[in-house]
């Protein structure tokens, strides 16, 4: 079933970002993805939702290869994930990634945090660093706070540095591993707000988030998952409004 | 909202500043020495027995002790109970600079004062090639001092490599203390003040190739100069006291932390060969005592080299040192590794980061920030353990005090050596545990 779901809807969208096929994957004997299949094209923000323990930040991390699986295929645009340094260099740089908690470099600086990989990965001088890395914390909205240090700033703000982190490297895709989780609920909103305007710019993303109401309002497809495997695939309309399976529905009356 | 539903609005009260607790020095102790009888009692027998000790400590060193004599003899006709520090006065330069010849003495002060004048533009935040200043004093700084300290002239005793090296180093003083300079007077440093000449020379401006002209430009008049200078040679038999122990303590630390690093990062590693290498290193080191290391050096090393490199008993020494602190350095540095959360790894791996900026600019910085207080308890114990060389032979501070008891007009003079060797130790490690606090506080890696 997860099949028909999942060749269904956006056809028309422009060539494949993300190809997932037969991906199984087992810690230990703990069978955690189980013959995940799926397609995520150009520009599709796709929102992965679930129960936990039901797989979907697995799912995420075995994209930009922090997690090695056991079977099955990931291609980003066309390459296929392999176990080399050329392979995952091609990945890290085509792939961003937030974390739920933050992760930002607690002895650098915010502008620092932002400009390690430019000056160091990309040879970029210090000057040109710094421009980029000022208009995209600018972009989203703590220019001010660039010489402060991680300590030193709200989980909020923490977020949204690590988002301009990511995007300082310029991936075409980004993941997002429950950016929100870790947050009071006032600061939720500023994280989301960065997270939409994103969407907007045409950024491929990946999303493991609780926030119904960001599914609702710029998603494309939502995931549905349960126990390492896809339940429902469809757009948010379908899949949050008018669930197909009941295991889908309790979880959406609990979340709700 | 809150005005619609009835309700009072929220004003906030205005600060008020913390209530002042007006306590003396007089409550103070009285609530908190004098509070119930037992610790009355333990108050007055804690300073009655402080009195006791502090004064008798008081009344040998200071008040009974003779200052001014020519042998122990004549101490003891003057006091018979107070400390001879005439004897340690006489043999000071002695403690200090061991057998080091009298008149060539200001050579060891003038190595001395560069090798911290060559840290002095660290303070510096401007300046150019900031980073380079540590790791020049590493790399570069041993050749110029080996020289300044051996003596000797380029043509005869010194060889072409030590000759090249030690002219680098001193045309890379000149170059940090020239910017240092540039950089106060808020000018562009020599190499941006060089760079059309050099685009010119290379046909483009690399910033590497300047840096490597302006360099050797410098090295240049220096090579002139002292290849004409003749310092007196002095065998390495003859240096001594607190200048030999301080060579090979700064040696020793400074080597720790590389090696360390190494050994750590083998011991994480998950190849095999590398993982099982360094475990043996660091698990042979540290089961064994710093004096079996020693004497393994001085009688082991020369069987294991080739027949024809012969080494001095400082270099094995410095070996020796080196490894066993490194071992030691290995295990905190570990620690701090440890301590870094996984996600820190995760956060550079997905920036792409390979393994060996991830190492060298996220985990490493963080890990031996968070180890500064256990890495400055081994830099202050290697010091320490640098006085055991004397036991296999160096005349290092520790040798040389317990000589002062052997010289002829002082015999037996072994306690005020002794008390005055630890006053100088005192010094040397309260200052560095110091340093250690002022350095945590400012490196902090979690600055909130």
């Amino acid at each position: 079933m997860t099949l028909q779901n999942r060749s269904a809807p956006a056809p028309t969208l422009p060539g494949r970002a993300i190809e997932i096929s037969g991906l199984n994957k087992w810690y230990g004997a703990h069978h955690v993805l189980r013959d995940i299949s799926l397609d995520i094209a150009e520009s599709e923000i796709m929102v992965v939702c679930g129960p936990s323990g039901s797989g979907k930040s697995t799912l995420i991390r075995c994209l930009n290869h922090l997690e090695e699986y056991q079977e099955g295929q990931v291609s980003v645009f066309g390459h296929p994930l392999q176990r080399n340094a050329q392979s995952n260099r091609y990945i890290h740089q085509t792939i961003g990634m937030v974390f739920q908690s933050f992760n930002l470099f607690p002895h650098l600086s915010v502008l620092q945090n932002c400009t390690l990989g430019l000056t160091w990965l990309r040879k970029k001088s210090d000057r040109e660093a710094r421009d980029i890395a000022m208009s995209l914390l600018d972009r989203v909205g703590i220019a001010d706070l660039a010489d402060r240090f991680p300590g030193q700033i709200s989980g909020g703000q923490q977020q949204r540095v690590a988002i301009s982190r990511s995007l300082a490297m310029e991936p075409k895709i980004m993941l997002f591993d429950e950016p929100t989780s870790a947050l009071d609920p006032e600061m939720v909103k500023e994280v989301l707000d960065v997270m939409v305007n994103l969407a907007k710019t045409g950024m491929t993303m990946v999303c493991v988030t609780h926030e119904m109401q960001f599914a609702r309002q710029v998603a494309d497809r939502v995931v549905f998952m349960q126990d390492g495997e896809i339940v429902e695939v469809g757009p948010p309309e379908q899949v949050l409004l008018n669930p197909q399976w009941d295991r889908t529905k309790e979880f959406l009356d609990h979340i709700l | 909202m809150s005005n619609q539903t009835g309700l009072k609005q929220f004003v906030a009260k205005p600060a008020r500043l913390p209530t002042q607790n007006e306590q003396n020095i007089i409550r103070r102790i009285r609530s908190r020495c004098f509070n119930t009888i037992g610790n009355s009692i333990l108050t007055i027998a804690v300073v009655v027995l402080a009195w006791y000790v502090i004064r008798a400590a008081l009344d040998w060193a200071v008040f009974d002790a003779v200052w001014h004599a020519s042998t122990r003899r004549e101490c003891m006709n003057i006091s018979p109970d107070g400390a001879c520090w005439a004897g340690v006065i006489s043999w000071f330069n002695g403690l200090i600079y061991g057998r080091y010849p009298a008149e060539q003495q200001w050579r060891v002060n003038l190595g001395f004062i560069l090798a911290v004048m060559w840290l002095f533009p660290l303070s510096c935040q401007k300046i150019a090639y900031r980073n380079f200043i540590l790791l020049s004093w590493i790399a570069l700084y041993p050749f110029f001092g080996a020289y300044l300290f051996l003596g000797g002239s380029f043509r005869g005793d010194i060889g072409i490599v030590h000759a090249v090296l030690t002219c680098l180093a001193s045309g890379f003083f000149i170059l940090l203390y020239t910017n240092w300079l540039l950089a106060v007077l808020n000018k562009p440093h020599l190499c941006q003040m060089l760079q059309p000449l050099a685009s010119r020379l290379f046909n483009r401006g690399s910033q590497t190739l300047c840096l490597l002209l302006v360099w050797a430009l410098l090295s240049l008049p220096v090579a002139v100069v002292l290849s004409q200078a003749q310092l007196q040679p002095v065998a390495i038999e003859r240096w001594g006291g607190l200048f030999l122990t301080m060579i090979i303590a700064t040696f020793a630390i400074t080597m720790s932390i590389p090696i360390g690093v190494v050994l750590a990062l083998g011991r994480q590693s998950t190849l095999p060969v590398i993982h099982w290498l360094s475990l043996l290193v660091i698990e042979l080191v540290r089961a064994v005592p710093l004096i079996t290391v020693l004497f393994m050096a001085v009688t082991l090393l020369p069987i294991f080299l080739p027949s024809d490199v012969e080494l001095n008993k400082l270099s094995q020494v410095l070996f020796a040192v080196c490894i066993f602190a490194g071992a030691y350095m290995a295990e905190n540095i570990r620690g701090g590794l440890q301590a870094i959360p996984r996600g820190q790894y995760e956060a550079a791996q997905s920036l792409g980061l390979g393994y060996g900026f991830t190492m060298l600019l996220i985990v490493l910085p963080q890990a031996l920030r968070l180890m500064i207080p256990n890495i400055m308890t081994s830099f202050i114990s290697i010091l320490k353990d640098t006085t055991l060389v004397s036991i296999i032979g160096l005349f290092d501070i520790m040798l040389m005090a317990r000589n002062i008891a052997n010289d002829k007009d002082w015999i037996g003079l072994h306690t005020e050596p002794i008390a005055m060797i630890s006053i100088l130790f005192f010094v040397l490690c309260y200052s560095m545990s110091q340093y250690s606090l002022n350095l945590e506080k400012r490196l902090k890696v979690d600055r909130s």
